[in-house]
This record gives C-alpha cells, structure tokens and sequence, in this order.
C-alpha cells in the first residue's frame, strides 16, 4: 500500500555540521524533525535537508534564530 | 601493562604517544568502524547519519573541553603536524616576518625552512637553558620589525617548559601580529581554555595528551581569520556544483573522508577529560613531581628543564656523564621493560637550546594511566644503570 504525500517544510543548510547543529536544536526543543538528503528544490543535490511539519515552521525559525544556524534555503514539497 | 609480545611495559613515553587509550576511547573507535561505519556527511540514510553525528557530537565535545564557543572553529586534521602546516602555509606569504621561538618542534621548524626559501623572514628567539621563553625577549623582537605572527609552543615536549602563551597573546596583538601555537604538549596535560589564552591558532594532538587514537588531530582558528586552506577536495554537504572550495568552517579544511574511527575515539576521551581531567592532571603533576625530584637526586644525571617545584608538563629530559642516552633508553627497556626515547625527539633547535645538540638526552613522559609504582621503577632503574 502506497502512503499519500503530504508537503512539508524542508531546510538546506551551509554544511552538514550546520544541518545537523539545527536538528540538535531542534530536538531540544520537542520539534519533530528528520533529515533528509537534500532534495533539488532547495537548489543542491547533495548534503542533508531538514525535513517538518509545516505546522512548526514558525517554532523552528524562533529555534534556528537563537541558536544562530540560519537555513541556506526553504522549501515546500510533496514527500512521503 | 604488556606490550605486543607479552613483556611487561611500564609505559613513560607519553610525549610521543599516550598509552594505554582508556577503554571508553577504544569502543568508540570499534563502534564507529562496526556500527557507524558509513561515510559521514555523503548521505543521508541512517548508518550515514550515525557516522555524522558521531563527528558533529565530538567536535562538540571537544568544543567545550577547549574552551571554544563555536564548534566550527575547530577542524579535524591528521594531526597535530598537518595543523601547524596548514596555520603556517595559510596564514603565511614571502616577504612577512615572523618571530619564532627557539624551542620549536619540527612540525613548526621544518615548514618554516620551506616558508624561508620562498622569502619568509625568520626572526628566532631563544629560550633559556631550561627551555622557557621569555615574553619580554618576545617583546623586543616583535617591536623590532613589522611582525605578521609570533610562532610558540606552548610547552617543550624536551623540558616540559610552559610557556607563557597568554603574555605572548598580548604582545603579539599589540604589535598587530598574530599568535600561532603548537599545542601538542599543552592539550590534556593542561587545562586549556582557547578563547581566554586569546589565541589566533591553536594546533592539537588528538593522540597525547588528549588520550584519543593517532591518526586525528585539530586546529583551532579565532573566528574570522582567513587561513587558506592545505587541500581542496570533496566536502559532502550542499554547493558540491562549486567548483571552488567551501569557504565555510569546518568544511574548508576537512576535503576528503575524515578519520571517523579517529575522531570517534577523540571525542570520547574529550568526554572523559572534560569530567576527570581536573582529577588526572592532579595525578598526574603528583607524580611528575615524585619523578624529577627522584632523578634529580640521582648521582651523574642532569635533569633538563624546570626545576621540580616549577611548572611543567609531565615530560623530562636527563643527561648523564656516565652513559650516552641511546644506552640509557636501551638498558631501560631491555632490562626493566620502561619504555623511554633518546635522540632530539624531532626538536633539534630545542635541543641546541639546552645545551644538548651533540648528544641528545633521554626523555620520560609521564600520562594518565601511570603509577607511583612507575615512578619508583623508573628512578631505581636509572640508578642501577648508573651505579
């Protein structure tokens, strides 16, 4: 059985140590986030994206701005 | 302890190489090469993951037991010699002048050589007999002439001198210079906090006093200070359609599949160090103490360095008017299973320093790990061997 996509927010980062320092942050703060491998919407094929709920990207834009890992590029897409 | 063939070692070369790793290091090196044994950072499946967590949470680690608020101003590097390559072949240009103590290591010394050839002017400073460089000697050279960076050590892997690195930090940045340190022996064996020394950067041994594996080390560079990188390469993360190198930190300096085993390892021991540190240097100067005072006391030998009853690392040099050091460190281990090193240990202006360029000296380190059974093996050896 084949799940439907659903959008979601997706994050690229200037380096993986960057992607992977936002979901540290992220993760403490309670958010649900899964990295991903960067998809071609953010503008690169390589490296880690951050993937979310829409729903919580305002939360995580507070998370990202006091722990100073400010995404390269923002996203909407259909994932699964 | 024993060594590979059995033989019993009493271990005091730990300003070669710490030995034995604590047991933590070693699984976190058998998990990264069994569990996360994925590349880190070139994908994004779960093993791969593994792998770059293990990386971005050790250069945390290590973050935090050095005193450096971003973790992003540490890069991973082989060691503590390709560090000191890369701050002195990316920061330095023909024509600058530096001015460089006369205590270096070889790792400082010999890419300097190179430096010169292309038109680098070297100005040397020299220590005292005991290995000391004065911050005031310092002073006056970088007053003499422009001066693009003053190069120190931060302690002497031949007398275990400290250096004033603080001192020298204030000089330096007063004259408009920069401080370039090779940390080897300072990292672990001291506290080391790397925004207070105010240095501009900082080259580390993963694998002496910081207890991790060999093979990884890493360079401390102030934020904003534009090095140019050794090696260009692949970098895993986004823009790898660039054809020029990232100019964002770590990844400007890490081209290539870093040492994931090794730096596991690294971050393991920074975990440790970070909650006994405190309580293992204690131990350790202890001991260090006990040791020089014993040799000291010995009739024929000449103890190199500070005196007992001033700091140090926990590494010392003797000489003696009986016995050539090669015979000494021979002797030692054959007869008593003490593992020593005789020779310039690769410090030739250090040695020529002290006084010891003709004949070298033997060298004890002590580390974490060691006893006062040690200790008194050592000193009773040396005294048999002299007697």
């Amino acid at each position: 059985m084949t799940a439907e996509p659903r959008r979601f927010v997706v994050y690229g980062f200037a380096s993986v140590h960057d992607a992977l320092g936002a979901e540290s942050a992220l993760r403490d703060a309670g958010l649900a986030v899964t990295a991903i491998p960067s998809p071609r919407e953010l503008g690169e094929l390589c490296g880690v994206a951050l993937r979310m709920d829409p729903a919580l990207a305002s939360a995580a834009e507070v998370v990202f701005a006091s722990a100073g890992t400010t995404p390269r590029a923002t996203a909407q897409i259909d994932d699964l | 302890m024993t060594e590979s063939d059995g033989r019993r070692c009493i271990y005091l070369d730990h300003g070669a190489t710490s030995w034995p790793k604590p047991p933590e290091v070693i699984e976190a090196v058998v998990a990264a090469m069994t569990e996360q044994g994925a590349n880190p950072g070139r994908g994004a499946y779960g093993m791969a993951l593994a792998a770059s967590r293990v990386v971005f949470e050790a250069r945390g680690a290590l973050a935090r037991l050095l005193g450096v608020p971003d973790s992003r101003d540490l890069a991973f590097v082989s060691g503590c010699t390709e560090a000191c390559n890369l701050m002195l072949k990316g920061l330095l240009a023909p024509g600058d002048r530096v001015v460089v103590s006369s205590m270096e290591h070889n790792a400082i010394t010999r890419p300097l050589h190179l430096l010169a050839a292309a038109g680098l002017v070297i100005d040397v400073v020299e220590a005292d007999p005991a290995g000391v460089v004065h911050a005031g000697d310092i002073e006056r050279a970088v007053r003499a002439a422009r001066t693009r960076a003053v190069i120190c050590q931060h302690a002497s892997n031949v007398t275990g001198a400290i250096q004033p690195i603080a001192d020298v930090a204030d000089i330096a940045h007063e004259h408009g210079a920069l401080l370039l340190v090779d940390g080897a022996q300072g990292a672990g064996h001291l506290e080391v906090d790397l925004t207070a020394l105010d240095v501009d950067a900082y080259a580390i041994s993963g694998h002496k006093g910081l207890l991790g594996p060999q093979g990884v080390g890493l360079l401390y560079l102030r934020p904003g200070l534009d090095v140019t990188e050794l090696m260009q390469g692949g970098t895993g993360g986004g823009s790898s359609e660039d054809e020029s190198q990232p100019q964002g930190r770590p990844e400007r300096y890490e081209a290539g599949t870093p040492n994931t085993p090794g730096i596991a390892g690294l971050g393991a021991a920074a975990r440790l160090l970070f909650e006994h540190g405190d309580a293992w240097r204690a131990e350790e100067q202890m001991l260090f103490r006990e040791l020089k005072e014993g040799l000291s006391a010995l009739s024929g030998v000449r103890v190199l360095g500070p005196r007992p009853d001033e700091p140090s690392v926990p590494s010392l040099s003797l000489v003696s008017d009986r016995l050539d050091p090669d015979k000494i460190a021979f002797m030692l281990d054959r007869r008593y299973g003490i593992a020593v090193r005789s020779g310039l240990h690769c410090a030739p202006w250090a040695h020529r320093t002290i006084g010891t360029i003709g004949t070298g000296a033997v060298r004890f380190g002590l580390g974490h790990g060691n006893t006062r059974d040690d200790v008194l093996a050592a000193v009773s050896a040396v005294a048999e061997i002299l007697s």
